[in-house]
């Protein structure tokens, strides 16, 4: 008896740990977006996802004072995350780059661009390099809030998809009032 | 049927159990887990995880002394407790962060994304977290069934478990917010956390959760004179209530406030954190009572007033009562006197122990307890009575509480709620 129930123990703490996993990764996460139509990001925050990009639910959590949306075009990962900020853009930009560089073998490059969206939003953007990949990042800040981008994939399929990503960044509006 | 209930067998050797070495590998598991999961941070941010790890080990002590306090007669085996502790920070913890996060995605993929946002935490981590504290309640009935004499004792295990798993997660989620402060090896993140997890959230924490669920089990393992239905019908009841009252306080409700200000925030805390800590409270009460009635009674049977008066039983079954006579003591006999009535208190709980356990009369601790009572005597408070309620214990009550409020206070001003 003790050692049946010593057993179900396990059972259901592997049920919990390795079952729930397992049930998510059977479902698929990745939904179609209508081409043109913005999608909420959260916090008031809006973007027009770039042609042929589905959207991954698994790292999209539109909330009312912060939130993420995470798009997938091809191997391409587009990520777009915005959250309450009271500094300025350098500030931004500078607390983005120490994240990047907190992972392991992450490299920030050492020049930054000046980038806007269509409404005038200002940002800076730059690349970073991970084993294995490449990537580019953006950050803006407005209204209180930080909106920071972030793109993965190898230089093949980023070289494709950047034109792409980079026209979906400037369609970043604030249209709403984070609460 | 009471007696079958709280009376206490001896501790099984926890080696010699099958489901002992089960549960070692299941914590050596989770520690490797954890280690895996905060390695990076430690190797980032060495200061702040040292800090963090200081300031949150420093909260548990007080959670622990009182956990550990609620059953003062019939007092847990240290090293149970600090398995239930050790659950709850490696096993509960390493468990849930897949399991939470797997969850949080179902709910995103079955239901939507804005659902997932608003009400993931909410759904997600109280399923999958109540269930893997539970289940360390149900491995330490596994090991040391004997151990778990009544309701309280399920109570006491699964705050502990709850505690355990509290600590850890503030210290991963102070460490989290480093991190995503994106400052370098800054201590501001961690010392906001603590104000926000350790004293704002930390009373109506997982330590309370884990005391509920507890409960349920420590009820379906004990009442034997009741039907298997209806103790198993009682635990997922408990289970369902310690799932609720994490919901209620994960849930987006009352996000918006009710205005601005520290008082509006500290109204949000106490409306989704003070039901759930009321029902939980008013049930260890009950718990307590229950034990301590059965223990007295024990005493009671030996009609000796040299071991035990009729004024010290009517003190030692409350833990108000307790404190009291030995503030009376302390008053009347100085230190010495207030140190002797919690040496004489502690050895007439052994004493209650030993007739539960129907240990032989020659064989009985009663010893130290004439010690103690001639040692009041010499100092002439030969009786561990309450004393009336002074004005002096009123007044020091009312401060402590103005302390707190001042501190939480000071602790939402910080945070920006004022």
């Amino acid at each position: 008896m003790n050692l049946l129930g010593t057993f179900g123990v396990v059972a259901a703490l592997a049920g919990l740990a390795f079952g729930l996993p397992a049930v998510d990764r059977a479902l698929s996460a990745e939904r179609p977006l209508q081409a043109g139509v913005a999608v909420d990001v959260g916090a008031g925050v809006t973007v027009v996802p770039p042609p042929g990009a589905t959207l991954d639910v698994t790292g999209t959590r539109p909330g009312d004072s912060m939130g993420s949306v995470f798009f997938r075009i091809g191997a391409v990962q587009y990520r777009i995350a915005v959250r309450p900020f009271e500094g300025d853009l350098e500030t931004a930009a500078a607390q983005l780059r120490q994240r990047i560089t907190g992972n392991r073998g992450y490299q920030v490059a050492s020049a930054q661009l000046a980038v806007d969206t269509a409404d005038g939003l200002a940002g800076l953007q730059g690349g970073y390099t991970a084993p294995g990949r490449g990537g580019r990042y953006a950050v803006f800040v407005g209204d209180r809030r930080t909106i920071e981008i972030l793109i993965s994939g190898n230089d093949l399929d980023l070289g494709r998809t950047l034109p792409q990503i980079e026209a979906s960044t400037r369609t970043l509006r604030i249209d709403g009032t984070a609460k | 049927m009471i007696a079958d209930e709280v009376r206490p067998g001896r501790a099984a050797a926890l080696a010699g159990v099958p489901a002992f070495w089960v549960v070692a590998a299941l914590l050596i598991a989770g520690a490797v887990r954890m280690v895996q999961i905060t390695g990076r941070f430690v190797t980032a941010y060495p200061i702040a995880t040292l800090v963090a790890v200081l300031l949150f080990a420093a909260l548990a002590v007080p959670f622990w002394l009182v956990v550990q306090e609620l059953d003062f007669l019939e007092r847990e085996p240290t090293e149970l407790l600090v398995l239930a502790f050790a659950w709850g920070g490696l096993v509960a913890t390493s468990v849930s962060i897949p399991g939470s996060t797997a969850l949080e995605n179902l709910v995103a993929k079955l239901g939507s994304p804005q659902l997932a946002a608003g009400w993931g935490a909410a759904l997600a981590a109280p399923a999958v977290e109540e269930a893997a504290k539970t289940l360390g309640v149900v491995a330490i009935v596994l090991i040391a069934r004997q151990q778990i004499n009544s309701v309280l004792d399920g109570v006491v295990y699964g705050a502990m478990v709850g505690l355990g798993f509290q600590i850890a997660e503030d210290i991963v989620f102070a460490v989290g917010s480093v991190a995503l402060a994106g400052q370098g090896d800054r201590v501001q993140p961690v010392i906001t956390t603590f104000l926000l997890r350790g004293f704002l959230a930390g009373v109506w924490s997982h330590t309370l959760f884990g005391a509920l669920a507890g409960a349920g089990i420590g009820y379906l393992v004990v009442r034997r004179d009741r039907g298997l239905a209806r103790r198993v019908g009682v635990a997922a009841l408990a289970l369902l209530g310690a799932w609720a009252s994490h919901a209620l306080w994960n849930s987006p409700l009352l996000s918006d406030g009710l205005g601005n200000g520290a008082v509006a925030l500290l109204a949000v805390l106490v409306l989704k954190g003070l039901p759930p800590l009321l029902l939980i409270l008013w049930l260890v009460r009950l718990a307590h009572d229950r034990e301590a009635d059965y223990y007295v009674a024990r005493l009671a049977t030996l009609g000796d007033p040299e071991l035990i008066t009729d004024g010290e039983m009517k003190v030692l079954g409350s833990g108000s009562a307790r404190a009291s006579a030995r503030r009376l003591a302390g008053e009347r006999a100085g230190a010495a006197g207030r140190h002797a009535v919690r040496r004489l208190q502690r050895a007439q709980a052994r004493l209650a122990v030993e007739l539960s356990r129907e240990v032989p009369t020659a064989s009985l601790s009663c010893e130290q307890i004439r010690v103690q009572r001639q040692v009041l005597r010499g100092l002439g408070h030969p009786e561990a009575i309450a004393g009336p309620r002074s004005w002096r214990h009123t007044a020091s009550t009312v401060a402590t509480t103005l302390v707190a409020i001042a501190v939480l206070w000071v602790a939402l001003s910080a945070l920006g709620g004022a």
